[in-house]
């Protein structure tokens, strides 16, 4: 700080005036800026598409009514935000189901590769990062915005194989990230630490009465040995004992034991995944996080809202099936009810440092790698924002003319202070950051 | 001759200051083993009234012992022990001023106080001689000491203790991989058309299908399966190179270790890290596939270009260069998986020569600790698999219970008292709030306890057990297996004949030939990978690789003579077979293929004899671009003959060959190492060392030396004082399997190696004896390490 004080005073001195001062030290504003507040983001993906009509806002402008697939946004539609006309422009090879996902939040080609999709030509990896990863780099770069993971990666029946589809998040051209789609496994990474020291205490009383009983059993010139060691275990009692377990901020949370990995779990699964996201949130283990339904073509059966069939099958039904068009409406309307699940538990919580809630500081982000499922069309992809993470002005619809998605992802990066001048193919990014969102 | 460049002397310096260094370590570690330079192997246990080595190089303490002997012996004995009238030991840790005004000041008692300059002498002599807590631990006797597990016997017996939860097969003799080639993209069992055994994964198929012409070229898949044994402990990089779809599994057969099944741009080549303990075997499956994945285009294939298709499945062992898989490291049988302890640890004490656990410190306390988190957590996330019941299971709680019962009744090796089975067990599974909590607390707790962590000391009076833990941690660092259990809880390892039969068992396991391979790489001082580079001038062609080879090559002479028939000590030092395969014939000038495997080759046998002039250890005894007549006469001095060199009393750095172009090598030592404080120690190193002067920097016959002919002639006087005179490696080589000392030396060495126990701790006989069995059994080297082993088990010493 004082360092910088230091700068300041000597471009002072040197006689450069207060209104160049920003651009010279790279700072976002003069002396009296407030600390940065805490901002988040959360992507959810959900496969297949949605069914048009029973998704978008007829009109643009302030939010009414909302639509059946969205309705459960109801009661938080004041900070909602839905953006039509946003469209992944990114071709080259793969599928539409391959691209849409792989594209979705790299918004550069796939490379070609090996993996055969439903006509177009084979592909492999998305060839760049994508812009949760970039962001997060961005964050962990600061140590005032570096959190202990920078990103989570979740996941809910993400099927066990890597290959284009079953990938959304990118550290670089060739590198997907397999999310965690095991509540257990997350909780490993998030807790484990800490639950193994309360386990480890607990042992350690026993552990010093053994070494006593061992240490009568040894002969004189043995018994150095023993003592060091048991010197070092009462260290680490010592250690265990000051160790904060509670320096994660709040109570290790308890997870529901034995929820199978299983189709007709997902609704159980999701909540576990969704309520240990809030909980590593509270904790600041990461800003960015991306949460992905099953995968690009994604089979779930949604047996709990009486739907047999999977549906990607479901999605390929034709407009006048208006059974499937029915049931595909019900199944993203209860994918937006995990979102709203997601939206009013941040709403619920407030922010650790007493500064609101925690939606005020997190943007959930909804999307899909189709606009549509039986068209396959990479046209109008659904972005509904929720929160107020991002500095976009919302409880709106907006309306675009196929604008690139790629200007999305950089306005993105901007509200988060990424001031980034393309992202992805930059053949899609020369309009800059998308207008009419702040 | 070419110019030197001051970087090669700079290198070639701190080769030497390096070695230094290290030979500094050897001493110490000599003097607390109580053995006076000079002293032979077999000579009594030596009592140091006069300091010991350290006292050899200068004697401060000669004038102080005359005072003492005259003043103060009387009452406080000859060497400080104390006598009737004073009987408390003159030992503590004063310094050795704090002592001499604390002499000067209160002795003796009586009115007359010691002059300030005898108290001096006095307290130097004693400080040095018997008071000091170094003195006290030099004049301790050898003992054997409790010691803490090393990191090598950690590792192998949490692997063992975990492993031997899980059934499956053993290894087998066979090498390389089984290997399944389907027809089709998929692995589907009615499109298999070949199974068979491949020795490497190393593949260049071109545009054919590599099973016969009759199938469509476009589309074929193959599946190995197998284990892969790793030689030594470390970080492997894996390497698969392919421009198709590919995935290997390396131990854990549920995640790929390298995911590849996805190609994407121009990748061909995968890499990724695995830490491994060697002496063990891993699973491992490969899988290849030359299809597009994703939606099947089989129907579409037959308009398309075929295009060439390529494998290659490498490693790259800790501290080696990559290279495809060896045959020798694959096995035909797919193992359990493995648990790897893969916590880093704080390397062993290893100043006498082998590893030994000592001393405990805080980064080993704190490895430990995470590596029992570590464990414990591994099997909490496999319990059901552990114990043979699900969640579902009535039986999940009596079946946990027992698991954690056999727990650390086999991480104690032996039976659990009821006083432990409560502690151990009933405590840790009541207090927990479930099931997985309850194991992962009886884990943490065996794996903390100084019952697994300590060794030698767990009853008062040895038992069965201890033998069977003696038996399997020398063969093995390890504890032991279901059968010396079994054996110990059978009373069937009370006599000789039972230990040896046993003994003779575990030979043939994997970890013990690892073991004893580890043991003659340290005696050859080449345990820690020495780097081999060379000056790409003086030989063009050694690069990297060839020292990868030459190290390959050395290690199969090893293991050949080791683990053959005779298994014949004197083989080692006398064998004129080279492993050699094609890449290194060529270089040492040997008629084989290009790609000729490994192979054992007759190489120049008149000279050419055994370990010491194998080309890996002769350039690794060598400078960038010159012999070095001193490291290899202090291996020979020190790791064969046994002998104690004083680290030279100054730091010195090699003549450069420049300064004096027209010498030869010997010329140049020779000159170097003339002065009298020089050549106290050269005197018996340099001729041991010339005697190898045949073999250049890269361990090539030569016959001139800076357009000298070669002199080749050494000598060596003996500890009783007669001269031995040889003249080139054969010469010598036949006087070391003659030598008493050498003889006497090895036993020493490799017994330490194995127990991890100072031989002298098992009497004066012990030595002597061992040296016997191994000249009275034909030289069997594998007959000494059951000889040695039985001395351990056999013991009565607690």
């Amino acid at each position: 700080m004082s360092n910088l004080r230091n700068r300041r005073e000597f471009l002072r001195d040197v006689g450069i005036g207060s209104a160049a001062l920003p651009f010279i030290l790279n700072l976002p504003g003069l002396a009296a800026e407030p600390p940065r507040r805490k901002q988040r983001l959360v992507v959810v993906f959900s496969p297949n598409g949605v069914v048009p009509t029973n998704f978008w806002p007829d009109e643009e402008g302030p939010l009414t009514t909302l639509k059946e697939s969205l309705k459960p946004l109801e009661a938080l539609k004041e900070r909602t935000l839905i953006l039509h006309g946003v469209c992944d422009r990114v071709r080259g090879d793969g599928d539409n189901h391959m691209r849409g996902i792989g594209c979705l939040l790299t918004g550069i080609e796939l490379y070609p590769g090996n993996v055969q999709g439903g006509s177009d030509t084979p592909a492999g990896w998305a060839s760049g990062i994508s812009i949760d990863q970039e962001i997060k780099n961005f964050l962990q770069k600061d140590p005032a915005t570096r959190t202990r993971f920078g990103s989570l990666e979740l996941g809910v029946m993400v099927p066990e194989r890597a290959d284009t589809w079953t990938r959304m998040s990118y550290v670089g051209a060739n590198k997907p990230v397999a999310p965690i789609d095991n509540p257990y496994q997350l909780f490993a990474r998030l807790y484990g630490r800490a639950k193994d020291q309360q386990t480890l205490k607990s042992v350690m009383d026993d552990l010093k009465d053994d070494l006593n009983k061992i240490k009568s059993n040894v002969g004189a010139a043995d018994r150095q040995i023993l003592e060091d060691h048991a010197t070092l275990v009462r260290e680490m009692e010592k250690e265990l004992q000051t160790s904060n377990l509670q320096s994660i901020g709040h109570a290790v949370p308890k997870l529901e034991p034995g929820v199978r990995i299983d189709n007709d779990n997902m609704p159980q699964l999701t909540k576990l995944q969704l309520d240990l996201l809030v909980s590593s949130f509270q904790a600041d283990f990461a800003r960015v996080a991306t949460f992905q339904f099953t995968n690009s073509v994604g089979m779930a059966r949604m047996r709990w809202l009486g739907i047999n069939e999977g549906h990607h099958d479901l999605s390929h039904m034709p407009d006048t099936d208006s059974i499937s068009q029915e049931k595909l409406t019900r199944i993203n309307q209860w994918y937006c009810s995990q979102l709203a699940y997601l939206a009013q538990r941040l709403a619920d919580t407030p922010e650790p440092d007493g500064h609101g809630t925690m939606l005020d500081n997190t943007t959930i982000l909804w999307t899909n790698e189709l606009g549509k499922g039986n068209s396959h069309t990479l046209d109008n992809i659904p972005w509904v924002m929720v929160g107020n993470g991002l500095d976009f002005k919302m409880g709106r619809s907006l309306k675009y003319a196929r604008q690139p998605h790629n200007r999305l992802l950089m306005s993105i990066a901007h509200s988060f202070g990424h001031r980034i001048d393309r992202f992805g193919n930059p053949d899609f990014c020369g309009a800059g950051p998308l207008d009419r969102l702040t | 001759m070419a110019a030197v460049s001051p970087q090669q002397i700079a290198r070639a310096s701190a080769a030497l200051v390096l070695a230094l260094v290290a030979g500094a370590g050897m001493l110490d570690a000599q003097a607390v083993q109580r053995k006076p330079a000079g002293a032979g192997p077999g000579t009594k246990s030596p009592t140091l009234k006069s300091g010991g080595a350290a006292a050899a190089v200068s004697s401060p303490a000669a004038p102080g012992q005359a005072v003492y002997r005259k003043q103060c012996a009387a009452c406080h004995g000859g060497a400080g022990e104390g006598s009737r009238a004073y009987q408390k030991p003159l030992i503590g840790d004063k310094s050795v001023n704090e002592l001499s005004r604390y002499i000067g000041a209160n002795m003796p008692p009586g009115k007359k106080k010691c002059p300030p300059a005898d108290a001096a002498k006095v307290a130097a002599y004693i400080h040095e001689a018997f008071y000091s807590p170094v003195a006290q631990a030099r004049n301790r006797p050898p003992r054997v000491e409790l010691s803490r597990l090393t990191v090598r016997q950690y590792r192998n017996a949490v692997a063992d203790l975990i492993g031997s939860f899980r059934g499956g097969p053993t290894l087998t003799a066979e090498r390389g991989l089984r290997a399944d080639y389907y027809k089709t993209r998929r692995f589907r069992g009615n499109e298999r058309v070949t199974q068979k055994v491949d020795p490497q994964i190393d593949f260049d198929w071109g545009k054919n299908v590599p099973f016969g012409d009759r199938f469509d070229p476009h589309q074929f898949s193959i599946r190995w399966d197998g284990s892969v044994i790793a030689p030594e402990t470390g970080e492997y990089e894996f390497i698969v190179q392919t421009g198709h779809a590919a995935r290997l599994w390396v131990n854990d057969l549920r995640t790929p270790l390298v995911d590849a099944w996805v190609k994407s741009g121009n990748d061909t080549e995968y890499r990724s890290n695995l830490f491994l303990v060697g002496g063990r075997a891993y699973p491992i499956r490969l899988e290849f596939s030359k299809a597009n994945q994703g939606v099947d285009d089989t129907p579409k294939l037959k308009d398309r270009p075929v295009g060439p298709a390529r494998l290659s499945l490498k490693w790259r062992c800790p501290k080696a260069e990559p290279e495809a898989i060896p045959q020798r490291a694959l096995s035909t049988v797919t193992l359990p998986e493995a648990y790897i302890a893969a916590t880093a640890f704080p390397p062993d004490d290893r100043s006498l020569g082998y590893e030994r656990g000592s001393s405990v410190s805080k980064a080993w306390s704190d490895a430990t600790t995470e590596a029992a988190i570590d464990a414990a957590g591994y099997v909490a996330r496999r319990l059901t698999q552990f114990i043979g019941a699900d969640e579902a299971s009535a039986e999940r709680a009596t079946k946990a219970r027992a698991f954690c019962v056999q727990f650390a009744t086999r991480a104690f090796g032996r039976p659990l008292t009821p006083e432990l089975e409560s502690l151990f067990v009933e405590r840790q599974l009541a207090g927990a709030p479930d099931l997985e909590t309850g194991v992962k607390r009886t884990i943490l707790l065996v794996l903390k306890s100084p019952r697994f962590l300590f060794r030698e000391a767990r009853t008062a009076q040895p038992d069965a057990y201890d033998t069977a833990a003696r038996l399997s941690f020398g063969l093995w660092d390890s504890i032991p297996d279901a059968e010396l259990l079994r054996a110990a809880g059978a009373g069937e390892l009370s006599s000789r004949e039972q230990v040896l039969k046993q003994a003779d068992r575990m030979l043939g396991d994997l970890r013990a030939r690892s073991k004893v391979r580890d043991f003659f790489l340290q005696w050859l001082k080449v345990d820690h990978h020495p780097d081999l580079a060379k000056d790409a001038k003086a030989y063009p062609g050694f690069d990297s690789a060839v020292a990868n080879d030459l190290r390959t090559s050395l290690e199969l002479t090893l293991d050949d003579v080791v683990w053959s028939e005779k298994s014949d000590f004197r083989e080692l030092l006398l064998t004129s077979k080279v492993y050699l395969n094609g890449r290194l014939a060529k270089l040492y000038g040997v008629n084989l293929p290009e790609n000729a495997p490994f192979q054992a080759v007759s190489l120049e046998e008149s000279e050419r004899a055994g370990i010491l002039s194998h080309p890996y250890i002769l350039s690794s005894f060598a400078y960038l671009d010159a012999t070095s007549p001193i490291h290899r006469g202090v291996l020979i001095a020190r790791n064969l003959l046994g002998r104690v060199l004083q680290p030279p009393p100054i730091a010195v750095s090699p003549i450069a060959p420049s300064l004096h172009p027209g010498l030869t090598t010997r010329e140049r030592v020779n000159l170097q190492t003339k002065p009298a404080a020089c050549s106290r120690c050269h005197d018996m190193i340099n001729p041991l060392g010339y005697a190898l002067e045949r073999f250049d920097a890269i361990g090539r016959l030569r016959e001139q030396d800076n357009g000298k002919p070669v002199d080749t002639r050494g000598s060596y006087e003996t500890r009783s004082g007669k001269v031995v005179r040889f003249q080139g490696a054969r010469e010598l080589a036949t006087f070391l399997t003659q030598s008493e000392e050498a003889q006497a030396a090895f036993v020493e060495k490799f017994f330490q190696y194995l127990v991890k126990q100072p031989i002298r701790a098992y009497g004066p006989e012990a030595l002597p004896q061992l040296q016997k069995a191994l000249a009275s059994d034909g030289f069997s080297i594998r007959r000494q390490i059951l000889e040695s082993i039985a001395v351990n088990a056999l013991s009565r010493q607690g």
